[in-house]
């Protein structure tokens, strides 16, 4: 009864309106910013239509130009006032132009040699502006082609299918290796997939321990300075279930909240690479073709990532939430501790620094930076990090690094039974309130010799 | 009348050897009001602390009702209520949510955490307003919320560091008045600490005056005043303050 009574007070501090409107409103938020980030990035690297100023009146410009839709583009006629190349986009309101300089055809067709065309492109400021700066190999991709194809043809008096085989001379079969084994996959797509799959992950466990750890702490540190610790800790209930009630609202809250989190994350990664996901299957497709069929599918990638070892069963995922858990159960025990300091809201704030610090250094280099090949200082600094643990777990069970798993694995338990030993004597001694008082003693000391 | 609290040689140093409470001893009888008095940093809130089990004594101990503050804080736990000094209560929380939740963390079962509540409730006067989140109370309705809280499980020993600080005349006579009808009427204990010695001499049985962690005197108001030949309680703690002259008896 008395537990129940203290988690339900726990989960109601906890959770109160604004926290749920809060949670709410990031979700969307990300996911929105997913959706917008994502268009942008359709439109930039949509090249199905082409803005031309074509200054060449020959026949073969005008047919090459009629017939690019052969090519996946078309192109869209404007007409230049003069060289003011900036002014000129501008006034037609547009961000870039291929220009096709008068005597084109004839360097192709008389001369056979090069024909200059000039590509000009306004430069964009910020995310969405330079991702519309589309590059010139892009943009003229089509034209390209197409020119290629027409010289092959009326020059060298190539055959289609020989023209074909001038294209794509050379037939490409991937293979991708890991620990030793080999798969026939593409290594590019299966980047691609991992990535994915290695960002959701690290962003839950980075999410659930801030949180974790944030609510741990305003719960105590909440407590003492609104004065209502002593109340508490004065009642007929033992020290040990109020901490517990308090430990497992904060997981509570932080599971949910990491859980909506991670939804507006996941909206937000998909958001964004909708494109470049059609992108990736396009290039599985490329890469595959004319080889092996099968391997165009996603049952070929996932056999590619069988074949290597990198599917997880449900024991794994087991043990990834074993060692996800003991993390966040550190953070919750750090927090405690560093709560327990607290005298304002301010010194809340301080106090959360080192643990948003602990979490945020393996955050990021274990997002962008191979472990395997790092420099063995930060590789310590990094393994005495007990977060990182987690945040390695995943790739270490892929991988099959049991060692560097069972490893972590221990260090998180040695780690947790100190700092949760500390912060259970903490609260089951006087040490709660003597540890405040000592700070704030020595503060003043300082403060007085200063004087 | 029994002792419901027999503190003996109570002690609490800190690092370096500062002592906030050296050797104090003193006692409460059952249906008794014993005030704590001392200038700021005397050592009342530290003593106060002690016996209400939230700081672990160096040495010596307090027993209250047979039960060591020091080797059973739990079972002391059980016999005692605590109300600090400035202190607050859960603002997202309702009036009467939070006694629900305090009588939830000493009562054995509902019906006595119900009753527990509704004795509160008729108590502290709220009325309607009890349905209120206390972010919205006074600091008077705050603390009459907390006073009967404190006295809601009837305890042997209600401990109240500055019970009336910072109330208006009209909320401080209030408490005043509920602190010794509970103590005539129902026999309670208490043990109280405050700054106004008015208060101290309208309401107490017997005065202890505290300074650099010791324990002056003891007695009651009358036989303060005789003894240090003063008018009135203001003048003996001048006295004892400023002389350090301690009860012969103690000596």
């Amino acid at each position: 009864m008395k537990f129940g009574s203290l988690l339900k007070k726990e989960l109601g501090g906890l959770l109160t309106p604004q926290a749920l409107i809060s949670m709410v409103f990031t979700c969307v938020l990300l996911i929105a910013m997913g959706q917008i980030m994502g268009n942008t990035m359709d439109e930039s690297f949509d090249t199905s239509e082409i803005n031309v100023c074509n200054l060449d009146d020959s026949d073969y410009t005008k047919d090459m130009l009629d017939n690019l839709s052969e090519y996946g583009s078309t192109a869209k006629p404007f007409t230049l006032e003069s060289d003011d190349y900036a002014a000129e986009l501008e006034r037609l309101g547009i961000d870039n132009l291929i220009i096709i300089p008068e005597g084109f055809g004839d360097s192709v067709l008389v001369d056979k040699k090069p024909a200059e065309v000039r590509y000009v492109c306004k430069l964009g400021m910020g995310f969405g502006g330079l991702m519309k700066s589309t590059s010139a190999s892009d943009a003229l991709s089509a034209i390209e082609a197409s020119v290629g194809d027409s010289v092959l043809l009326d020059s060298y008096g190539l055959s289609e299918e020989e023209i074909e085989r001038v294209n794509s001379p050379v037939l490409t079969v991937e293979y991708s290796t890991l620990n030793g084994k080999t798969a026939q996959v593409s290594s590019s797509i299966l980047g691609s997939v991992l990535m994915t799959q290695s960002m959701i992950a690290p962003f839950v466990i980075f999410f659930l321990l801030l949180m974790a750890s944030q609510m741990i702490m305003t719960a105590i540190s909440t407590e003492k300075i609104d004065k209502t610790l002593e109340t508490l800790l004065s009642a007929p209930v033992p020290r040990i279930t109020i901490l517990t009630a308090k430990m497992v609202a904060a997981l509570v809250v932080a599971i949910i909240d990491a859980l909506v989190m991670v939804v507006g994350m996941i909206g937000y990664i998909f958001g964004m690479m909708g494109s470049v996901g059609e992108e990736i299957s396009s290039l599985s497709a490329e890469a595959a073709s004319g080889v092996a069929a099968d391997m165009s599918d996603a049952a070929s990638l996932a056999q590619g990532m069988m074949d290597l070892g990198l599917t997880l069963g449900i024991g794994d995922y087991l043990l990834f939430g074993l060692q996800m858990f003991l993390s966040v159960l550190i953070g919750l025990a750090l927090a405690l501790i560093l709560g327990a300091l607290c005298e304002d809201v301010q010194s809340m704030n301080t106090l959360l620094m080192p643990i948003m610090i602990l979490v945020m250094i393996p955050f990021f280099i274990t997002m962008f930076m191979d472990t395997t090949a790092m420099d063995p200082v930060l590789k310590t600094i990094l393994y005495i990090i007990p977060f990182s643990h987690s945040y390695m777990a995943l790739n270490n069970l892929m991988t099959g690094s049991m060692i560097a798993f069972w490893g972590g694995l221990a260090y998180q338990i040695i780690f947790l039974i100190g700092t949760m030993f500390f912060a259970v004597k903490m609260f089951t001694t006087d040490k709660i309130f003597t540890m405040t008082g000592a700070i704030a003693q020595k503060k003043q000391q300082r403060q007085a010799a200063k004087k | 009348m029994p002792n419901v609290l027999e503190v003996t040689n109570l002690t609490k140093e800190y690092k370096k050897g500062v002592r906030a409470a050296d050797n104090v001893s003193f006692s409460i009888a059952e249906g008794e009001i014993f005030a704590l008095i001392g200038p700021n940093g005397a050592g009342k809130t530290t003593t106060i602390r002690m016996i209400a089990t939230l700081l672990s004594p160096t040495s010596g101990d307090a027993v209250i009702a047979g039960n060591s503050a020091a080797k059973e804080p739990d079972k002391v736990r059980e016999c005692i209520t605590y109300l600090p000094d400035e202190a607050g209560a859960y603002k997202t929380m309702t009036g009467i949510k939070y006694l629900e939740f305090m009588a939830g963390l000493f009562a054995k079962n509902k019906e006595e955490a119900d009753m527990f509540v509704n004795r509160a409730a008729n108590m502290c006067g709220l009325g309607p307003r009890l349905d209120e989140k206390i972010g919205g109370y006074s600091r008077g309705m705050i603390r009459k919320l907390l006073l009967s809280r404190a006295v809601m499980t009837r305890p042997k020993l209600a401990i109240m560091d500055e019970a009336t600080s910072g109330l208006d005349v009209i909320n401080a006579l209030d408490i005043r008045r509920t602190i010794k009808r509970l103590a005539a009427e129902e026999g309670m204990s208490f043990l109280l600490s405050s700054h106004n010695m008015l208060e101290i001499e309208y309401i107490s049985d017997r005065v202890g005056i505290i300074t650099q962690g010791k324990l002056l005197v003891t007695g009651t108001i009358d036989e303060l005043k005789a003894q240090f030949e003063c008018r009135n309680l203001e003048e003996v703690f001048e006295k004892v303050v400023n002389t350090g002259v301690q009860d012969t008896d103690r000596m």
